[in-house]
């Protein structure tokens, strides 16, 4: 089932004409590769410091407010690419705020970079993606052998020396973990790139089916954006592979927070009001604004309730299958590495990068095919779910299940546990933290969807995701404030959960 | 807690066994070092010892007796809050005073040998020789190798070596730095016991030959033996004992040692006429201790001998055989219970009575109270 799009997708780009290709080739293709990899690049950069530098300062120092910042700093990813793109198409627009500011010290003439350019994109993709690098960085320090940097000391190795030879690259696992979470991200966004109108694989596929009818050309760019994804995720792989001897069995130690002084504490402080700032704080102050004014002006109605309901009840459902589908994948990958389970999830995870339009098209051919009785119901909607973020979900399970040692489920099995129970009363309670991680991780990105349900959703059944964008892109602020709105706060109590969970597990 | 008359025996045998070593320089000194994780709860409290050149001393006690926090104190992970701590003379820790570890010079060998694993075998061995000129330190990361016996796997990564590879590289990549003193947190605990006995040999040789003052941290006491000059007995954070392996073992200081360190049983007894009078026979009085006293006699397996005879009160409960050696458990007439080691071939029957000769060169006293934490 994961693997039916994807298959669907080069079928229809091999079955394409050649002139199709070479004129895609001599067209698009150049401008489009480029851009989705400087895009990336870019993003990867900017979100390695922001979120290293973050989860450094949370876990080695003790600060004023240090907790209160520690869960404050993964609420950025309640706010999805589409809504922090369109605060920052008003905000960085000409006319805007910022402009204006910039005005009274530059002069009349003084203008601001464009929204809607690759500084654009990648400022949205960076404040809106760090929080995944942050997370992971942080759990592997917290899970850090403290005894590497001992020995460090130990051989005269000074603080800075310690932090570049030994943590950071013990972090390394950890770090593109995030990253690779990052790029994919990034590689498959769809709803910052429409809306700051920023030429990327994904958003040229969608003006081809849309705008274009032209599904053929669809789908040889989408299979190139499969290679390329395909490329990237086994790197991702060959370095994950090498972190299994990272994890060294060892006494462990809570690290001794550094207690900062009043001008340390000042300058950390600064740090996290600037990036919480722009990254979540000013952009909710905005929606809420506008929100108030939209309801003053009566925009909010009992439909209202309905696109409310609509997107729960579709999150929670793909959530809960993605879980379902995802535990035996994740399980046999990690117990019995035989090279047909480890496709299957290496399978899965290509459906991450599927991008939206495209997985979207192969499963609506797909079902009026096979299924057609389920054409235009929610069943195609939650099943593009599952495909789309069942990966995201992988990634945070597998290293759960690959932190309990087989000698455990052995154990239990030698005290007379049949396989389910050993699962269930071994396994399970000690992965417990990272699923639940997983889930809340898929019922978030469910949450924000866009692309899927704006071609997929049964006729009338609009989420509050289709509700932003499309005013949204018709520039109508203050009619998408309370949609965006909801879906942050929505997606807050699941974000809590997420953060009240111990973290270590994932 | 000390019986009467340990300090001057202590002093005595120090006094003729060390006067050699008495010349060489003290590399460390703790003076009264008190250290403490929480306020109000000591790890440890009140340690003295010292170490000279090139001597092998074996900090020994019992999990959580404070001796892995004795290690750190001496490496600068753990501030003391109070008594001192000299490293060649030179003060590094007091109430206030810190020498970070960087600038200490003392090597260290963790329990999980903690070897970088994003490192080559030769980068970990160099990790700590960043300031010499490259050819130098690729000479010295050669030599090490092949002093260690690791010659042909310096390519290898960490995960690719054995348990015992590993310890070599550990130890490599401290002694390369030729520390002033190395640390051991103990270094064996992580091999499989028939590989143990072939290290603790190896490492013995390689600190005698590389003149290493070490210390060294176990729970074992027979690798305290095999490998120490010296032993300091730990014990809820405080010294008991700090003397070399043989005194230890026939002279303890407390019950405590006495027990810690190998098989003993305690004998109840009474002082008459200037003897310790015992259900086993008479022992001499030498913790001078008043006509009618009541004391205890620590007597160990290879004091006692046994003789089967037609009539006894005594009568072998159990026979364990050890090998070299068989270990008698004996019931005496009262119900105690004492052991005795013969030779491997001398098998006697279970339930046989007995007759017990003390052939002890020693006589261990301890007041009865003393003995009585330990149920004995």
């Amino acid at each position: 089932m994961i693997c039916a799009p994807l298959m669907y997708i080069v079928y229809l780009a091999l079955s394409a004409d050649s002139s199709v290709w070479s004129r895609l080739w001599n067209t698009r293709i150049p401008e489009l590769l480029f851009n989705t990899v400087s895009l990336a690049v870019s993003v990867s950069a900017g979100t390695f410091v922001l979120g290293v530098s973050l989860a450094w300062l949370v876990v080695r120092y003790n600060f004023l407010g240090r907790q209160v910042w520690e869960w404050a700093l993964v609420l950025p990813l309640a706010m999805p690419t589409y809504v922090l793109a369109y605060v920052y198409t008003y905000l960085l627009g000409v006319g805007g705020p910022v402009e204006q500011a910039w005005q009274i010290w530059a002069g009349p003439e003084g203008r601001v970079f464009s929204p809607h350019s690759y500084a654009g994109a990648t400022l949205v993709m960076t404040l809106d993606t760090f929080p995944f690098v942050y997370l992971l960085t942080r759990a592997a320090l917290l899970n850090f052998n403290l005894s590497y940097e001992e020995v460090a000391r130990v051989c005269g190795a000074s603080r800075l020396r310690r932090m570049l030879t030994v943590t950071l690259p013990l972090l390394r696992p950890a770090i593109v973990a995030g990253l690779s979470l990052v790029i994919l991200y990034v590689v498959s966004d769809f709803g910052a790139v429409s809306l700051l109108r920023f030429q990327t694989f994904t958003y040229a596929v969608y003006q081809q089916i849309t705008g274009r009818y032209d599904q053929t050309a669809a789908g040889v760019l989408s299979l190139l954006l499969v290679l390329f994804a395909l490329i990237f995720l086994v790197i991702e792989r060959w370095f994950r592979e090498r972190s299994r001897f990272y994890q060294t069995t060892g006494r462990y130690r809570v690290p001794a927070r550094k207690p900062c002084g009043p001008l340390g504490t000042g300058l950390i402080t600064l740090y996290m009001v600037v990036v919480f700032g722009i990254a979540f704080g000013l952009p909710a102050l905005l929606l809420i604004h506008w929100s108030v004014s939209a309801v003053a002006e009566g925009a909010v109605d009992v439909r209202f309730l309905g696109f409310m309901r609509n997107s729960v009840f579709l999150s929670g459902l793909a959530a809960t299958f993605a879980l379902l589908i995802g535990t035996p994948l994740a399980y046999l990958a990690s117990r019995w590495p035989s090279r047909l389970n480890v496709l299957c999830l290496q399978a899965a995870y290509a459906g991450y990068v599927l991008p939206g339009p495209v997985g979207a098209l192969a499963l609506l051919v797909l079902f009026s095919h096979l299924a057609p009785f389920w054409y235009g119901t929610a069943v195609v909607l939650i099943v593009a779910y599952i495909v789309h973020f069942l990966p995201a979900g992988l990634q945070t399970m597998e290293p759960a299940l690959q932190q309990v040692t087989p000698n455990l489920e052995e154990a239990a099995r030698s005290l007379g546990l049949g396989p389910v129970r050993t699962f269930r009363e071994t396994t399970l309670p000690l992965v417990q933290g990272g699923f639940v991680a997983a889930w809340v991780l898929m019922f978030l990105q469910c949450m924000k969807e866009l692309p899927a349900t704006l071609l997929l959703r049964p006729v009338g059944f609009d989420t509050l995701a289709v509700r932003v964008w499309l005013e949204a892109s018709e520039e109508y602020y203050k009619l998408a404030a309370p949609s965006a709105l909801l879906i942050v706060i929505m997606t807050l109590p699941a974000l809590l959960l997420l953060v009240s969970k111990d973290w270590r597990a994932a | 807690m000390k019986p009467i008359g340990a300090d001057e025996r202590t002093t005595a045998q120090e006094g003729s066994a060390h006067s050699d070593e008495q010349a060489r320089p003290l590399v460390l000194e703790l003076r009264k070092v008190t250290c403490a994780y929480e306020v109000g709860r000591a790890a440890i409290s009140d340690v003295s010892f010292s170490v000279r050149e090139g001597e092998i001393l074996c900090l020994l006690g019992p999990s959580g007796c404070g001796k892995t926090t004795t290690l750190r104190v001496i490496a600068g992970f753990e501030p003391v809050v109070g008594g001192e701590v000299y490293l060649k003379g030179q003060l590094v820790s007091a109430p206030g005073v810190l020498l970070p570890t960087e600038r200490r010079r003392v090597g260290m060998v963790f329990q999980e040998y903690a070897l970088f694993p994003h490192l080559r075998v030769s980068e970990n061995i160099a990790f700590g020789l960043r300031d010499l000129p490259s050819v130098q330190r690729e000479t010295q990361v050669h030599a090490m190798l092949a002093m260690t016996g690791l010659t042909g796997l310096e390519r290898r990564y960490p995960h690719e070596l054995s348990g015992g590879q590993q310890q070599r590289v550990a130890l490599a990549r401290a002694l390369v730095q030729k520390p002033v003193v190395l640390l051991l947190d103990e270094p064996f605990s992580n091999l499989d016991p028939d590989m143990t006995r072939k290290m603790r040999e190896d490492v013995h040789d390689l600190l005698r030959r590389t003149k290493t003052t070490a210390i060294l941290v176990t729970h074992d006491h027979e690798e305290a033996f095999a490998m120490a000059d010296r032993v300091a007995v730990l014990n809820n954070g405080c010294l008991e004992q700090f003397d070399t392996p043989e005194t230890i073992y026939h002279t303890p200081s407390t019950p405590f040692v006495a027990d810690f360190v190998g098989q003993a049983d305690f004998i109840p007894g009474t002082i008459a006429n200037g003897k310790v009078l015992t259900e086993i026979g008479e022992f001499p009085n030498q913790g001078g201790y008043q006509g009618g006293a009541s004391v205890v006699v620590m007597v160990r397996p290879d004091d006692i001998h046994i003789l089967p005879v037609e009539h006894s009160g005594a009568r072998i409960l159990a026979r364990q055989f050890r090998g070299s050696e068989n270990l008698y458990t004996i019931s005496l007439p009262s119900g105690r219970v004492v052991h005795s080691s013969e030779t491997s071939t001398s098998v006697f029957p279970v339930g046989a009575p007995v007759e017990l000769q003390i052939v002890a060169t020693h006589t261990v006293l301890f007041e009865r109270k003393q003995t009585q934490e330990l149920g004995a």
